[in-house]
């Protein structure tokens, strides 16, 4: 019993350990200003303020980055989704020439590094006079998302039975039809992790937002808050702090209500990093 | 005559199967497979970034590149890092997938805190990092001084070798909840029978270890291995938002010497060899993953 007791005080002083950055960024962000700069630091702050919330979403651009985040996230999981799930389809259940190359491609082009495609890339939006979009965004981040995408779907189709689908196809139903009735619904959890990991993949990306996006009103979250750090002279801790507890909120929201999907989608073929 | 229809059903299927891949194979073609032949091509070429402009100069970028003591600084930081924040990574996260497959308190809630510093965005990572590292205010020094360990705040990013330390450390705490989740699916397969077995025969908790659990986690560790070292080896956001590549050039890897040459020093096809070259040297761990996942599947 007292070993029980013990063993479980260790594990905990670990996890708690590993959390304590995360603590320690949402007790920041509560704190007054003057309490920031208290030597010693209180662990728990003497007076919750809001403040810097409040002053997060009126004198900063913050609100603009959010929602060019929202939305450039948004498009590229719709567009990687569905293009990833008739590919993953495809590759699963047809026969053609080209096919185990193609599957070969998706997964080198998994482990491809971003800094090797964005020379070009950047080269290209500019040329198509795209930089300084968000489109130019929702592009460059297929080159990441699709392989990922169609990695992670290709594993859920292929755990469907294929006798589903033939005694659909008995019954004389096409194959888009038997598409649509079987497999879609049996693959719906699949697409839904899928959804989750590459909306979170995007909400997150930083490189290619910062080499294609220099202005304010086109900024994802990740560029915008960092920017936010740079461009201050007087560095305010405390709102930074409230600006990542903002920026983390959707992971939260992901988390806390579609866990279930989260580890689904892990144990189907990892996760991005 | 029931052969003919079957073969006609068959062509009309292979068909289908390629005009629903083909959305895909036009989007990996224009945003990847072409960018990544246009790399090698740009990297035979002197391009200033602002005009755009050059002048082809053949294979001059590579052997510039491997003359340069740069390119060699920063392969040793790469493989630095890369070495030192992955075994972080395995020791630490078998560690603690050992620990949460026992039966403790709120054990889902106790996953859930662990794996959340991987979902959280690098940039949130490291704005937290930098103000735990904070050298007037930060609460590090400050646990520190208070347990007497140092007498004097440590600059944790500005001076080597601590740079180096604390981003292999950052990256260790970021990327571990990784390997715990991926151990601790496959140690939920491992047939309690065996262990039953150990015991009767008389081993310890460490024989039991490294006799039955290391052993059943070996393919999966290889695999593992392989991805995190590919996806270390190329990490470019954590690194360049801790440190910038500094103290200098001293935690200056090769993704951030691709992008100084690019964007800071405007030469794009010296960086674009750069990045080449980089990839060249992943190949070897990306071929070996890429094997050993098709072996798993087979």
């Amino acid at each position: 019993m007292i070993r029980r007791v013990l063993f479980n005080l260790m594990a905990w002083t670990i996890v708690l350990a590993v959390a304590f950055p995360l603590f320690w960024m949402v007790v920041t962000s509560l704190k007054p200003q003057s309490e920031l700069f208290r030597r010693p630091p209180t662990i728990l702050p003497e007076t919750l303020t809001f403040e810097h919330y409040w002053q997060l979403l009126v004198e900063t651009n913050f609100l603009t980055y959010f929602q060019n985040s929202v939305v450039l996230s948004v498009a590229t999981t719709v567009v990687v989704v569905s293009i990833a799930t008739l590919g993953a389809y495809s590759i699963v259940r047809f026969k053609y020439w080209g096919r185990e190359s193609l599957a070969f491609l998706v997964l080198f082009t998994y482990l491809l590094p971003s800094v090797v495609l964005i020379i070009p890339l950047y080269l290209m939006l500019v040329g198509l006079g795209l930089s300084n979009t968000i489109l130019s965004l929702v592009i460059a981040y297929t080159t990441f998302a699709l392989p990922y995408a169609l990695w992670l779907l290709r594993s859920f189709m292929a755990g469907i039975p294929e006798d589903l689908e033939s005694a659909a196809l008995v019954d004389g139903a096409s194959r888009m039809g038997a598409f649509r009735d079987v497999i879609l619904p049996q693959l719906l959890p699949g697409i839904i992790s899928t959804a989750l990991f590459t909306f979170i993949l995007s909400w997150n990306e930083y490189l290619y937002a910062l080499v294609l996006v220099n202005s304010d009103n086109t900024r994802p979250l990740t560029t915008g808050v960092m920017n936010m750090l740079i461009s201050s002279f007087n560095v305010e801790w405390s709102l930074l702090m409230a600006a990542s507890v903002m920026m983390s909120v959707p992971l939260i929201i992901v988390f806390a209500f579609l866990q279930s999907y989260l580890t689904r989608g892990f144990g189907a073929g990892g996760v991005k990093g | 005559m029931i052969k003919n229809q079957k073969a006609k059903l068959e062509r009309q299927y292979a068909t289908l199967g390629m005009m629903l891949i083909a959305p895909t194979v036009l989007v990996f073609c224009a945003v990847i497979v072409y960018p990544l032949v246009s790399a090698i091509y740009l990297s035979l070429f002197d391009i200033y970034t602002p005009t755009l402009q050059g002048e082809w100069v053949g294979l001059d970028n590579y052997r510039e590149l491997l003359g340069k003591g740069e390119f060699w600084t920063s392969l040793r930081n790469n493989i630095i890092w890369t070495v030192g924040t992955l075994s972080l990574q395995i020791l630490f996260g078998i560690g603690m997938a050992l620990v949460l497959h026992q039966n403790i308190w709120f054990r889902s809630l106790a996953r859930s805190l662990i794996l959340f510093p991987y979902f959280v965005s690098t940039v949130v990572a490291v704005l937290v990092w930098r103000w735990l590292f904070n050298d007037l205010y930060g609460i590090l020094n400050h646990l520190m001084m208070a347990a007497g360990l140092i007498d004097m705040p440590i600059d944790y990013l500005g001076s080597m070798p601590n740079a180096m330390i604390s981003v292999i450390l950052v990256g260790a705490w970021k990327y571990f909840p990784f390997v715990v989740i991926a151990v601790l699916a496959r140690l939920q397969t491992i047939p309690d029978a065996l262990y039953e077995a150990a015991r009767i025969d008389g081993a310890g908790p460490v024989a039991r270890f490294f006799d039955i659990t290391l052993p059943q986690l070996r393919d999966v560790l290889v695999v593992i291995i392989m991805l995190r070292a590919i996806w270390d080896f190329k990490e470019f956001d954590l690194i360049f938002l801790l440190t910038g590549g500094g103290p200098v050039t001293s935690t200056q890897t090769l993704p951030l010497l691709v992008y100084k040459e690019a964007f800071s020093l405007n030469h794009m096809g010296m960086a674009a060899a750069y990045a080449v070259t980089m990839m060249a040297v992943m190949l070897v761990f990306m071929i070996v993953y890429i094997r050993k996942t098709r072996e798993k599947e087979a």
